[in-house]
Parts: structure tokens; C-alpha cells; sequence
């Protein structure tokens, strides 16, 4: 095993203060106006495009079509694991590093086939309404609210990971008192994302997702295209061009399994791919479709937008390796290039390139804007999640708007501050970090979606059980491997930073739900089978959801069965 | 809810799709076949109460089930090949599969994965799609919005 996916498996502590070498950390003015620039557009569109709320949004007519929602798709997805993470692992960790892009892109098919129609049928968008709703359970409820929660702790991790060392470029080495210049640029940028939130929710600026993804885009492929053909790469079809390159790059790049073997690829892959259907904020975008068609369609151009992206990241990785092996030293071997170098390999790319600092700076900016909007959504999810689905709903159910609001607040706070203090000294490069949300997803939502759509008899016990189940089941590779890397239990772990060598092999956290899927249906299978049916009225939810029949735009499968009949879908 | 009782006797299985006499009882779905549906296809669907229909994705219950199943694991088993055979042959068949390819310089394997897989499953999402709406044509159904 070599160091970078020794890292990449979250199995070597990550040193503190960690720098990317070859990266030239200075304020740049024009870069920082870019940022600034990107984000004030974000919050600009998103005031300009205000609605009140969802239902105003109905009631001004305005729906979202195929193209539209198939771009918020692509923009809801492309935060910093994608931007930088990805190339950052195909270039540290060769073969490998492309079980991430099979994992983030192909996993869609699967949401299309079984899931994208019959949850517009459902009508419900967030986790924890679902399963609370669909197994008549608070505890199921409260479960998924803490599921999301965590997920969108996890997943912001590698945000700030990203934001911290990108901003690097941007903003130099700030210096805030006793820590390190990436330490002092991810307390900076957590605090630029939470003021972000504020702003966007004073102003009640609704993100508009297909504008934010064509900048996003836009930057990545400019930087791909511009750094290819500067350097005699490519010319105009850089996905392919870098294929020239191979024989160049060193064995490492392409050759299979050298760097993680055949499971770790497999297990990552099919981790990803559960992530990706269970994951709370890929739902949501189903909720402004007008209805079940353009649910598919949509799914079917937010692939196409997502691929985009994913054809470029290997190219960009490959341009990026060969420039880095060329400036500063080789790319594999000892030290070789680190996981830090790595998670910047996009604009590291850009910089070896000579292009103007504005340029580098373009391309740095998307990555920043990426993250920053991810995290933003995800904490404005997870403070939801607290504020609405357990506080309201569990602690105290007479809260009135300000008490929940007030709750909300907190744990956007909260989430920013646990976020800021694990990225302090992540334990993992950024698609790694990422991908331990997916493994959540997968184990504890992804079932219970999949059961929940496809089999009625599935009832309150079994997910009960089930999301149980899952949750210890993603939590034990966490604590062998990634605990450790923040000195909790570190006196028990051997030298390699794990608690178990054979779990972290078979059980890997990066990959665990390919473990936990599994199991997780058998309980929940087992468990709905030995306690009594669901009741009649959920069944009936079930297979409203997978009726032929339309539906009114804003009916969900509860209302549909309790209306006498169907409403025509175009009143 | 107690208006629901009326059409909800039967939670047989089949007998929804064999269409028996007063399955028929979901209000709103003759509004749908007003402009005729000759189809057995159609006919079928406006016999089917789908809210009596079991859904267990191993026992479709309804014609329309049945239909959109075939569908869903023709897609699935494709889709498994197009992830997973590329990786899976690459460690059975290393020499054979990191050849080089003509032309673009690939090793067979990275392209494969790197851009078949993704781009597959980006066909195989079009191709669904497609079929889900020709199924939709089959049973008559018009979605509001989309030129119903």
C-alpha cells in the first residue's frame, strides 16, 4: 500500500498544518474580487428569483422543466469533492481514485430506475418526513433527523478541507493566532460560509441552482481546456486527448490495484452509488418538478450535467500529475505528491501552467463557490432537521416560530463550529471525507427508501431495526479508523492509526455501506415479517406512489389516497 | 379516512389484474379514459385499482407493474455489467485488459471505467426514460404539462 491510499482509506493520521507543496500561498487581490464576485451573483440571482416559499412558487406558475432541474441537480452535487477531491484521488491514487467517479456518476441510474418518480409520487423530500410518514413512527423520524444531521456534518468536513486549502491561494497564510496558515483559512472560510447563510436566508434568496451550476462548470472546463492547450495537451476534446499521455505518466497512474486492491475499489464503488440514492439533499430536488416525467427526465439531464464534470476530472488529473512530476518532483514514491498537493491538483494545474494569476484564480473561485454552497445547504438541511423534526416534533411540540427559529440558528452555529474543529486536522483528503457521508447515507437511508417504495409490508419495527442497524454499522469502521486520526483511542491503535488492520480491510469506512446494505435489508426484511403488517392507509401511500395514474402537482401519495380518487393531473 | 372503505375489499394480489368486477372503483381514473382507449393495454389499466394492488417489487401485482419491472431489471443487469464487469475482468485478465488501446493510447481498462462506465450509465438513464414513456402510451396516460 502506498501513502496515498493508505491516506485515502483515512489509515495514516494526517500530519498538522498541512501545506500543498508547489502552491503559491499570497493574497491575490483579483482572485479574492472573483470569490466575492461569484458569491454576491449567487445571492443576487437567488433575491431576484425570491419566492416566499414553496407554495408560492406553485402559485406563481412557475415549475421547474427538465433542463432547469437537471442543472440543479448537477449544481447540487458538484461541492468541493467533485471540484477538487476527485482529481485530486485519480492523481495520488491512480486506478483507484476512478471508483469515485463511477460511484458519483452511475448511482443516479439507479435513483432514476427505482426511486426519482415514485418520491415525486410520495411527495415527501426531506429523509426524516419520509420515513417518518411512511412507518408512522416519531423514533423513525427522529432517527433519519439525526441521520441528516450527521451527514451533513460529515460531508461539510471535506468542505472545509477544500475551502481551507484552495483558499490558500486566494488569501495566503493569514496567520490568526497559533495556527497554521490552511488551519487559520478553514476558521476564516467557515465563517465567510455561515455569514453566507445568513445573508442568503435575510434576503430569502432560493439558490438558483442552473445558474450556479453553468459558473461552476464553466470554471472547471475553462481551467481544463486553458491548461491543456497552453501545455500542448489537448486541443478541442481534452476528455480524450490525455489519453496520449499515458505512457508519460508513470505506471502508477493507470496501472490496476496498485494502489487499493479489487474489494476496497469495489466496496467504495458500490458505497457511492447506495450514498448517491440516499442521500437527503439529491431528494430535495425533486420537490419543484411539475410532475413524475420530469422527475425521470430531469434525472436523466442531471446525469448528463453531472458527467460533464466527471469526464473532465480524470483529464484534468492526468494534465495536472504530469505538469506537477515535471515542476516539482515526482508524483509517486516517497514523499511523492501529498494528499494536500492533491486536493489542489486543479488549480496547481492551472498555477504550473503560467496562466495569469486571474485565471488560476477563476478556477480557484469555482472551487470555493462549490463548496461554500454545499455547506450551505447542507447545514440550512441539518439545522432543519433539529429545529423542525426533533425539537418541534419530540421535545416540545407547543414551540412556537421564534423557539424553532431560535433552535435553528443554534445548530447552524453548532454545525459550524464541530465542522471547524474537525477540519482543523482532517483525517482524510477531501473525496475520502466525503465519501464517509455516502457510506451513512447508504447504510441507514438508502433501505429504507428502497424498501419503503418497493415493498408495502415493510413496516415501523423493521426500520426501526434497520436504521439501527445501519447506524452502529457505519459507526464502528468510523471509530477503528477515523477516530484515532484525532487522538481519541489513539493509545489503542497500532502503528497504521487503526484498531484493527483485518475490520479496516473488510469493513473499510470509506466503503462500509457495501457491508451494511446487506444486512441492513435482512434485518429490516426479517424483522417487518415477524411483527405485524402496516396498516392499510400506508400500504395504499405505497402503491399510490407506483400507480400510472397522474397526479396533481401538489398532491402527495397521502392526500391522493384520501381524496376519493386521483385528481386530474392538469387542474 | 373512512371513505376509502368502500373500494378496498380486495387485497388479493392478482385479482386486480385479472380485472375483477368492482376493482374498477378508483373515482378518478374513467375522467382518463374519456377520449377513448381502445387498447387492451388501456383497458386493462382502467381496470386496475391500484390502490388494491400489492407492491413487492418481486410479485408485481398489476399488468402496468409487471410491465415497468422488465424494464427496470433489463436496466439494472446492464447497468451491473457496465460498473462492475470492467473492474472485475481487469483483475482476472490483467495482461488482456491493460493493453493499450489504438489511436486514443488508453489502457483498455481506464477507459472502460473512467469513460464507459459513466457515460453507460448515462445511455442506459436515456434509454430508460424513453421506454418509461413509451409505456406510458401504452396504458394512454397523459402527464399534466407536458402536452397532456
Amino acid at each position: 500500500m502506498t501513502a496515498g491510499v493508505a491516506a485515502a482509506a483515512g489509515l495514516v493520521p494526517a500530519q498538522a498544518g498541512i501545506l500543498p507543496e508547489g502552491l503559491n500561498v499570497s493574497f491575490k487581490l483579483l482572485p479574492a474580487i472573483l470569490v466575492s464576485g461569484m458569491l454576491a451573483i449567487f445571492l443576487a440571482i437567488g433575491y431576484v428569483f425570491k419566492v416566499a416559499d414553496t407554495e408560492g412558487m406553485w402559485v406563481a406558475g412557475r415549475s421547474i422543466g427538465n433542463v432547469e432541474n437537471g442543472m440543479a441537480i448537477g449544481a447540487n452535487w458538484m461541492s468541493a469533492a467533485s471540484y477538487l477531491g476527485m482529481a485530486a484521488l485519480i492523481a495520488t491514487s491512480g486506478f483507484y481514485g476512478l471508483s469515485f467517479v463511477v460511484g458519483w456518476s452511475t448511482g443516479y441510474f439507479i435513483l432514476l430506475i427505482f426511486m426519482a418518480a415514485q418520491m415525486r409520487r410520495f411527495g415527501k423530500y426531506t429523509a426524516p418526513d419520509f420515513v417518518g410518514d411512511r412507518f408512522n413512527s416519531d423514533t423513525a423520524r427522529a432517527i433519519g433527523a439525526i441521520t441528516t444531521f450527521l451527514i451533513g456534518f460529515v460531508y461539510a468536513i471535506g468542505q472545509a478541507r477544500g475551502m481551507g486549502l484552495v483558499g490558500l491561494y486566494i488569501f495566503g497564510d493569514l496567520g490568526i493566532l497559533g495556527l497554521s496558515g490552511y488551519q487559520s483559512m478553514v476558521v476564516a472560510m467557515m465563517a465567510i460560509t455561515v455569514g453566507y447563510l445568513t445573508l442568503s436566508g435575510m434576503l430569502g434568496a432560493t439558490k438558483n441552482m442552473a445558474v450556479q451550476y453553468v459558473i461552476l462548470i464553466v470554471a472547471f472546463l475553462a481551467g481544463l481546456y486553458v491548461v491543456g492547450f497552453t501545455n500542448g495537451y489537448s486541443t478541442v476534446l481534452p476528455h480524450i486527448e490525455y489519453g496520449a499521455l499515458f505512457s508519460e505518466l508513470g505506471r502508477e497512474f493507470s496501472e490496476p490495484f496498485v494502489n487499493g486492491g479489487y474489494y476496497l475499489w469495489i466496496a467504495t464503488a458500490f458505497s457511492l452509488v447506495v450514498g448517491t440514492c440516499g442521500l437527503p439533499h439529491v431528494l430535495v430536488r425533486f420537490y419543484t418538478v411539475e410532475n413524475e416525467r420530469t422527475a425521470r427526465w430531469s434525472t436523466v439531464w442531471g446525469l448528463f450535467f453531472i458527467c460533464l464534470l466527471y469526464f473532465s476530472a480524470p483529464a484534468f488529473a492526468a494534465f495536472g500529475t504530469d505538469l506537477y512530476a515535471s515542476e516539482i518532483g515526482p508524483v509517486y514514491g516517497d514523499p511523492g505528491m501529498t494528499t494536500a498537493a492533491g486536493d489542489v491538483i486543479v488549480v496547481l494545474a492551472a498555477q504550473l501552467s503560467n496562466l495569469p494569476t486571474w485565471f488560476v484564480g477563476f478556477v480557484a473561485a469555482g472551487g470555493i463557490a462549490a463548496a461554500i454552497a454545499t455547506t450551505a445547504g447542507l447545514f440550512i438541511t441539518g439545522s432543519s432537521a433539529i429545529s423542525h423534526d426533533i425539537y418541534k416534533n419530540l421535545i416540545n411540540e407547543d414551540a412556537t416560530q421564534r423557539q424553532q427559529v431560535l433552535v435553528g440558528r443554534l445548530s447552524i452555529v453548532a454545525l459550524g463550529v464541530i465542522t471547524t474543529l474537525a477540519a482543523l486536522d482532517p483525517a482524510a483528503p477531501i473525496a475520502a471525507l466525503v465519501s464517509y457521508a455516502f457510506s451513512l447515507a447508504g447504510a441507514v437511508l438508502f433501505p429504507m427508501f428502497f424498501l419503503g417504495l418497493w415493498w408495502e409490508n415493510t413496516n415501523r419495527q423493521g426500520a426501526l431495526a434497520g436504521m439501527t442497524t445501519g447506524l452502529v454499522i457505519w459507526m464502528i469502521p468510523m471509530i477503528n479508523e477515523v477516530v484515532p486520526t484525532y487522538g481519541i483511542l489513539a493509545d489503542a491503535a497500532g502503528a497504521d492509526g487503526v484498531l484493527s488492520a483485518t475490520l479496516a480491510q473488510w469493513v473499510p469506512a470509506i466503503g462500509s455501506a457495501l457491508v451494511a446494505v446487506p444486512i441492513v435489508f435482512a434485518v429490516t426484511i426479517a424483522v417487518s415479517l415477524a411483527t405485524p403488517e402496516p396498516p392499510k392507509k400506508t400500504k395504499q401511500m405505497v402503491r399510490q406512489c407506483h400507480s400510472p395514474e397522474p397526479m396533481g402537482q401538489q398532491q402527495t401519495a397521502e392526500d391522493a389516497i384520501s381524496d376519493d380518487g386521483p385528481t386530474p393531473a392538469d387542474d | 379516512m373512512t371513505d376509502n372503505d368502500t373500494h378496498d375489499s380486495t387485497d388479493e394480489p392478482t385479482a386486480a389484474a385479472d380485472g375483477v368486477p368492482g376493482s374498477e372503483a378508483t373515482g378518478g381514473s374513467s375522467d382518463l379514459k374519456s377520449d377513448g382507449g381502445v387498447a387492451s393495454a388501456g383497458q386493462a389499466h382502467a381496470e386496475t385499482d391500484y390502490l388494491s394492488s400489492e407492491v413487492n417489487l418481486l410479485k408485481p401485482s398489476t399488468p402496468f407493474m409487471r410491465d415497468h419491472l422488465r424494464i427496470i431489471w433489463t436496466g439494472f443487469a446492464i447497468w451491473a455489467v457496465v460498473v462492475f464487469a470492467p473492474v472485475t475482468a481487469t483483475v482476472l485478465a490483467p495482461e488482456a485488459m491493460t493493453t493499450t488501446m489504438p489511436v486514443i493510447g488508453f489502457p483498455l481498462h481506464y477507459f472502460l471505467v473512467a469513460i464507459g462506465a459513466p457515460g453507460g450509465a448515462l445511455l442506459l438513464a436515456f434509454w430508460y426514460a424513453r421506454k418509461r414513456d413509451e409505456l406510458d402510451d401504452k396504458y394512454d396516460i397523459t402527464h399534466g404539462g407536458d402536452g397532456a
